[in-house]
């Protein structure tokens, strides 16, 4: 009989064994994930270097001896540095693997917006300053050296009609943030990037005797834009296209979820070799009369059981009104699985899931799929009324299912003052804290509207949350 | 970026970019406006025998060669003006003429240069000069490239070597 009492301390080590075998495994994959990221970051770095190190190395510096000559220099060198930095644009919204799995697509795209405005302005610098620059050296005005440059000049015309498409493509990415633009308008000027690249590469060869024939220089330079536009090439168009068809997606159902929020299920084949996860996105295509042209990312709403493909929607804008229509049977092409809104981002054991509105849709999903221990997670759901708390019966099921706390916040926000919480609970006195006590040590994930998303970031640091520590999915309206 | 990244990117990055900067210090010597200091740093004729009795490097460049050489001619290349070959590049023909006198060079005449369109005439303006009287002190068509102007000093470089062969000059 005394052999029994030792069970259950063998039993309590081996669990905490394997706990804290988790918590290094997470540490882990976390402490990779950052090496990787310094590491593509560093490569950034070096290669606005190698830009200014094959300058000096042509004599660059050289036009740094002479007064007159400086203008010219700095025009080269802004010319440079804008033409390289346009590069990792492109290669930040080609939705390479690896660029998805260490920052997330999201985030690469806000980085990729981030460098819009300093690209144009390197460039409109490179063209100002060589007007004026090899105006001085040639006796003409700015204005008659550009024309000059335009008439008489191998490549030129078209490198300044490239300068032009580039301002209309920075122009429509500022306004449409203002969303005084259509989508598919902004979509189409946008595509005039290439158009732009394309036109102004030719002056880079010929004009400049730093990528002349026979230089290493412009094998460099050319294997750099090479790789940009195939890397748009295989992952923006071959592997979406062959994906698409290898999975042969369909749609099995479309369920009314509430008023205007439908859940589409897609069935195909081989869905577990997606590897796709609970709050990863797609951009779909539905290939139904009046919805093939438009693609839309949606969250996955469930984990993906190997067999079906699910996402719930709210008719916000014409593309997820029309989704109601849509008949079971319908093809459906993607992009995807993207985003690391998953365990991906995990630094912790710990977690709590903050979502609202049609944002709960991807928490419910990441909750499904996180890998997690009894009482690990908090969920806390907001919906200014009870219907807004879209799939609640189902995020409740799980939370019973993975023994995680669930808090649900319903009603508008208090009048005048600035919070996330519902005016009951804000009431009360509750806080991040109070609703997920374990918040200082866990990771935090959250999905919203971005003014509410912005609010309940703003909590969390304040709690003292490390930016590593905060997850957040903002949704536009 | 964790700090010891961030270090390592901008040592990395600082690196790379004195690398350059090393790379290209030699066109850097060669552009300074009195090339005195290009005959130590670049000039890598190897042998300038007819010069080491004669002191007298012509430093004033812009004016006619002084050719105040008394120094006794005993073999070497006729006094004379050869023509050099013509040299064609993406920007135009290049063709020289090199003045020989008294076993040296004294003067480097551009009989065409570069003219495909109107910055490679600026180019030319710019450069020939200061090839010729990269030139005329290293007394050897050796002497280092002008940056922003490759195309024509190699050209005009090609063209004088073809005019020293043809006068049988050896420096």
């Amino acid at each position: 009989m005394t052999s029994t009492a030792p069970l259950p301390t063998k039993a309590a080590t081996r669990r905490n064994n394997v706990a804290t075998q988790r918590e290094t495994q997470i540490k882990k994959r976390y402490t990779a994930r950052l090496r990787r990221g310094d590491l593509l970051e560093t490569i950034v770095y070096f290669s606005v270097a190698i830009v200014l190190a094959l300058f000096l190395a042509d004599g660059g510096a050289t036009y740094f001896l002479s007064l007159k000559d400086v203008t010219t220099g700095i025009g080269i060198v802004t010319g440079l540095v804008g033409s390289d930095l346009m590069l990792i644009m492109l290669i930040l919204a080609a939705r390479i693997p690896v660029i998805d799995r260490t920052f997330g697509h999201d985030k690469a795209l806000a980085v990729h917006r981030k460098l819009g405005k300093p690209v144009l302005y390197l460039i409109l610098a490179h063209m100002f300053l060589l007007m004026v620059g090899y105006g001085i050296a040639q006796g003409l005005n700015p204005i008659a050296e550009a024309i000059d440059m335009i008439v008489n000049q191998q490549d030129m015309s078209i490198a300044f009609i490239a300068t032009g498409l580039l301002i209309a493509v920075v122009v429509t990415s500022l306004v449409i943030v203002r969303r005084k633009l259509s989508y598919e308008f902004w979509y189409i000027v946008h595509l005039l990037s290439y158009g732009a690249i394309l036109l102004a590469l030719p002056h880079q060869f010929t004009q400049g005797m730093m990528f002349a024939e026979g230089t290493w220089a412009r094998w460099y330079w050319m294997a750099l834009y090479v790789g940009a536009l195939a890397s748009i090439t295989i992952f923006r168009v071959i592997i979406p296209v062959a994906s698409s068809l290898r999975h042969d997606l369909r749609v099995s159902s479309v369920d009314i979820e509430a008023p205007g929020v439908v859940s589409v299920t897609m069935t195909g084949r081989d869905i577990n070799a997606l590897r796709a996860q609970g709050g990863q996105f797609f951009t779909w295509r539905f290939w139904a009369p009046n919805m093939w042209w438009d693609a839309h990312p949606y969250s996955l709403s469930a984990h993906p059981d190997g067999r079906s493909l699910r996402i719930t929607v709210r008719d916000l804008g014409k593309g997820s009104a029309r989704l109601l229509s849509l008949k079971p049977g319908t093809r459906v092409s993607f992009e995807g699985p993207y985003g690391i809104f998953t365990d991906a981002s995990r630094t912790t054991k710990k977690a709590v899931f903050v979502g609202a509105g049609i944002g709960i849709t991807p928490i419910r999903a990441i909750l499904e799929s996180s890998d997690l221990d009894p009482l690990e997670a908090t969920v806390i759901l907001r919906g200014s009324d009870a219907q807004d708390v879209y799939l609640w019966q189902e995020t409740y099921d799980l939370c019973v299912e993975k023994s995680a706390s669930l808090r649900v916040l319903v009603g508008h926000r208090p009048k005048g003052v600035n919070t996330w919480l519902s005016a009951e609970a804000y009431s009360k006195g509750e806080s991040l804290l109070t609703l997920a006590p374990q918040i200082k040590n866990s990771d935090l994930y959250i999905c919203g509207p971005t003014p509410w998303t912005d609010l309940v970031v703003r909590d969390a640091k304040r709690l003292g949350l490390h930016d590593h520590q905060i997850h957040a999915e903002r949704f536009d309206f | 970026m964790r700090a010891r990244s961030a270090f390592f990117a901008g040592m990395g990055s600082a690196a790379i970019i004195a690398i350059g900067w090393q790379a290209g210090v030699g066109t850097l010597v060669s552009a300074l406006p009195e090339s005195q200091a290009s005959a130590s740093g670049t000039s890598n004729s190897a042998s300038s025998a007819t010069t080491s009795n004669s002191s007298t490097s012509t430093t004033d460049t812009s004016a006619a060669a002084p050719a105040a050489t008394t120094a006794p001619v005993a073999s070497g290349p006729a006094d004379g003006t050869y023509d050099g070959s013509v040299v064609n590049t993406r920007f135009g023909t290049v063709q020289v003429q090199a003045v020989i006198s008294g076993g040296k060079i004294t003067d480097v005449i551009a009989v065409k240069l570069t003219d495909a369109d109107r910055k490679s005439i600026a180019i030319s303006q710019q450069v020939a000069p200061m090839v010729r009287s990269e030139v005329l002190t290293a007394q050897s068509a050796h002497v280092a490239n002008i940056s922003g102007g490759t195309y024509t000093t190699q050209a005009y470089l090609q063209s004088l070597q073809s005019a020293l062969d043809a006068a049988g000059f050896t420096g």
